[in-house]
């Protein structure tokens, strides 16, 4: 066996640091799959999944939210039962629901560029309101925008069809995640630092 | 759930790269190719497929009955229409083709899960994508892996509690945002011993890999792969 002589070049300690906590929320994002709280006069349960999404954009900043989105794709692609039903496998992202999955690193994105406004992760406890309510519906749009219209590509729904089937049933839902969302953020319990 | 089953078919053979490749170049065949006759050989490739793993047609239908539901429910969707006359059998048709190769798409990828260890796929990415984005997607993969039933304990470690505390019955929002927090300040709680322990092992830029090999074996896959990307390239570029 042949010898790598070349010299070990260490991951510098914030991006350790960040990295891990990219990793764990994309493992966690994973973790919430099956959970499902039933809502009241609607047919879709709440699955808790755009919640973190919407908290990888809160608490980790555009670029290792959206690092951590594309970490949690690829893990299932490659074989980890993480996505909804403890399933994988490259199929899952080109199947019907494969919209909302790649739109995920881009919602991610796009609520820490909303809310950190640049690379730079700030506490979204001092960033006013309507702000983040903005990057939160923006993010939902984007979400079930991309999903609805994957599913109407590859199913040859139109698009009145494919919103029927893949936006109308969960708004109910959506409206729950950003309150929760809001929630947590004005409780003050998400700082870059730590989370309680 | 269909997962990595250690066995010594045919695909669990296969070097991680191809069966990327050839089920990259399956779904966009399924998902250009509209015809009969291009159903009928995307079928019995997929039945194949599903053969060369050592997955039953069933086994493996049963593995993705949640996507079953939108599946079965989309024809019927596009089939109805709002006035005269009611039912569109073209519409319905053409859905309910259109889902049957995704659901074909779908069969075809728990064949390769059960084929390939997830460490493998991690050689397989570091080795694919190049440099440190790619390191670091490998080494996520693995840590993410490891952590997926440690954080699964936890989410259903802070249900019980909830459920022990009445937390059924309060509202979505509140029930939502207790997981949520909870589980995101255990997760980082975690997060940040590990990042102690990795930096305490000298975590690199430039760790030694498992190694990777194509065999013999690898080439009909290949071209396989090579022959389903042209037929959709030929399909989809207009010559």
């Amino acid at each position: 066996m042949e010898t790598d002589q070349r010299e070990v070049e260490l991951v510098g300690d914030a991006a350790v640091h960040r990295f891990a906590r990219a990793a764990l929320l994309a493992a966690l994002l994973g973790a919430v799959a099956p959970v499902a709280i039933p809502l009241p006069f609607s047919p879709a349960p709440i699955t808790l999944q755009v919640l973190f999404v919407f908290l990888a954009g809160l608490v980790l900043g555009p670029v290792w939210s959206a690092f951590s989105m594309v970490l949690y794709l690829i893990a299932g692609a490659v074989g980890v039962p993480v996505f909804a039903g403890f399933n994988a496998g490259l199929g899952v992202l080109f199947g019907q629901s494969g919209g909302y999955l790649w739109s995920y690193p881009f919602a991610a994105a796009l609520i820490g560029l909303f809310v950190h406004r640049g690379t730079d992760v700030r506490d979204p406890a001092n960033v006013s309101l309507p702000v983040v309510v903005t990057a939160l519906v923006a993010a939902t749009t984007l979400i079930y925008g991309m999903g609805s219209a994957y599913m109407s590509l590859i199913l040859e729904l139109n698009a009145w069809e494919a919103v029927t089937a893949g936006a109308l049933p969960f708004i109910p839902g959506e409206i729950v995640k950003i309150a929760a969302a809001i929630a947590i953020v004005r409780s003050g319990r998400l700082s870059p630092t730590r989370v309680r | 759930m269909l997962t990595y089953v250690p066995d010594d078919t045919l695909a669990h053979r296969l070097d991680p790269r191809s069966k990327l490749a050839v089920q990259l170049g399956f779904a966009a065949a399924a998902l250009t190719h509209t015809g009969p006759r291009a159903i009928l050989v995307l079928s019995a490739l997929a039945i194949g497929m599903l053969a060369a793993a050592g997955v039953s047609p069933i086994r493996a239908v049963i593995a993705a009955r949640y996507a079953l539901v939108i599946l079965s429910l989309a024809p019927l969707l596009a089939a109805l229409t709002l006035g005269p006359p009611w039912i569109e059998t073209d519409a319905g048709l053409t859905t309910a083709l259109a889902s049957y190769r995704v659901l074909l798409v779908l069969l075809v990828s728990t064949a390769a899960v059960r084929s390939t260890r997830v460490r493998d796929s991690r050689a397989a990415i570091q080795r694919t994508i190049p440099g440190r984005p790619g390191h670091l997607l490998g080494i996520g993969v693995a840590l993410l892996f490891r952590f997926l039933p440690v954080l699964r304990a936890d989410i259903q470690t802070i249900r019980d509690a909830m459920a022990a505390r009445l937390g059924a019955q309060r509202h979505a929002h509140e029930r939502a945002g207790t997981i949520a927090l909870l589980g995101l300040s255990r997760a980082f709680d975690r997060a940040d011993r590990l990042s102690l322990a990795l930096r305490a092992r000298c975590f690199a830029w430039n760790p030694t890999l498992p190694p990777l090999s194509f065999s013999r074996l690898d080439i009909p896959a290949l071209l396989l792969a090579t022959t389903l990307l042209c037929s959709t390239l030929l399909t989809t570029i207009p010559l």
